[in-house]
């Protein structure tokens, strides 16, 4: 053991173990350790018809700093904070869905700026979930996020609110499994968006259209909906 | 010497790929110089999908060579027609492309890109059959690794060719290859890997191009 000989024959083999010992402790690790997603990704213009209408919209703190942290014992744990792309991406989709767009601090607005719009918009995150290959034994991941869209007038009183699920899946590489998470997500933003162009936008023009409409023919009444037609604007777009 | 060896040593260790292309017309085609395509790889929400390197591997034969058609990236086509082209709204036949180009904006946005055609991916490589065994120690006086494995994959894919300009369906080719990979344990592994997805996309993408210049 004390000999220069004995030391130069046995050095290597430690150093070989030691460098198996690290790939394997690495490894065990990349399945622990905290993955940090970022969402990143382009954020499109819809190429839809604006709605000839002067709203305002509330972004909520919560739907400012979105943030999902989760743990999987097949995976490790997952930190997703997409509160901020998500909002980019939501400024630029309602600024091209509505002719006048104002941002407001609060749902009830100020006795100021009552009566300044035509409605009120309310986007909200109401779930959002992930699934990677190790649960869902597919070769992708896959995000959803569950979008509550709610329309109010002036004094805050609902108008007609819809639910929409985009939904996202990406490829995954090896080590890649964060990069996977933060692309699938992307894509549910986008699909997520994509609705609310196509499918809600409609349907809210057709709201403020049936509201300007009998706001005229009922002049001098307070002009709100009746509890039927509101029921009629309350909907479910699931996948 | 050291290329040979290189060359030589791809060819043995390459394993053998069976391929077959048919193609179907139904219209007249021709591209200008100044005209492009854009190749979509087809999106769904079930579990199998055309996986983004075999789009990626169509664009790049297209692209390169004496006869380079025009391309549009892919994702900068989905972003310029946003919301039009992601996987929920995407039109599903030519025929729903009249709906979709009557939407404001369509139909310019498209004009002015110059894009002849579209071409829609559809398709995936999946594993038929693999067997055998081998298995690699690892010991502080050494190891290896012994026995032989295989893996067969067959790859299945579709063009489906619109025409932008008459909204019609110009025609389909597809292409069909298969391959089987072995790793064979002689102390150290030896690979001998079949590529059907990468003779496929080959494939494909030149009777693509065939297809789509071959009449102007």
């Amino acid at each position: 053991m004390g000999s220069a000989h004995k030391l130069k024959v046995y050095k290597p083999k430690t150093r070989n173990l030691s460098l198996i010992f690290t790939a394997v402790a690495l490894i065990l690790l990349q399945a622990a350790c905290t993955k940090t997603v970022t969402v990143t990704g382009t954020l499109p213009t819809p190429l839809v018809e604006r709605v000839p209408a002067n709203v305002g919209v509330y972004y909520s703190d919560e739907f400012k700093s979105f943030e999902h942290k989760e743990t999987m014992p097949e995976s490790g744990t997952y930190e997703i904070d997409f509160g901020s792309q998500n909002l980019k991406f939501f400024r630029n989709l309602v600024n091209a869905l509505f002719t006048d767009v104002t941002e407001v601090n609060a749902r009830e607005l100020p006795v100021e700026q009552q009566g300044t719009f035509d409605a009120v918009l309310v986007p909200k995150i109401v779930k959002y979930g992930f699934l990677v290959p190790a649960i869902s034994t597919l070769t992708f991941y896959e995000a959803s996020i569950e979008y509550q869209i709610t329309l109010v007038d002036n004094e805050g009183n609902d108008l007609g609110n819809w639910k929409i699920v985009g939904y996202g899946k990406a490829e995954g590489e090896l080590f890649g499994a964060g990069k996977a998470v933060g692309e699938a997500t992307m894509l549910a933003i986008r699909d997520g968006g994509a609705r609310i162009a196509t499918e809600v936008t409609p349907r809210i023009a057709t709201l403020l259209s049936n509201k300007e409409m009998s706001n005229r023919e009922l002049s001098g009444s307070d002009g709100s909906e009746s509890p039927e037609s509101e029921a009629e604007n309350t909907g479910e777009m699931d996948r | 010497m050291n290329r040979k060896l290189i060359v030589l040593l791809s060819l043995v260790l390459s394993g053998c790929v069976s391929s077959r292309i048919e193609q179907s017309r139904e219209a007249v085609t021709g591209i200008e110089t100044d005209e492009a395509i854009v190749i979509l790889g087809k999106a769904s929400y079930n579990d199998r999908e055309t996986e983004a390197s075999f789009t990626d591997c169509i664009v790049d034969e297209l692209s390169s060579g004496s006869s380079a058609i025009k391309l549009i990236p892919q994702d900068e086509f989905k972003d310029d027609l946003y919301p039009w082209f992601e996987p929920r709204t995407a039109p599903t036949s030519a025929e729903d492309l009249g709906k979709l180009f009557a939407e404001p904006g369509v139909r310019d946005r498209i004009d002015e890109a110059k894009v002849k055609y579209l071409a829609w991916i559809e398709g995936d490589t999946v594993t038929t059959d693999k067997g055998g065994s081998m298995s690699c120690t690892l010991s502080t006086f050494g190891g290896g690794c012994f026995g032989m494995s295989y893996w067969e994959q067959d790859a299945s894919y579709e063009a489906s060719i619109w025409d932008l300009d008459k909204l019609t369906t110009a025609g389909q080719i597809s292409a069909g290859a298969s391959g089987t990979s072995y790793i064979a344990g002689v102390v150290i592994p030896i690979p001998i890997i079949a590529r059907p997805g990468n003779a496929a996309c080959k494939g494909l993408a030149n009777q693509l191009r065939e297809f789509i210049v071959g009449d102007s």
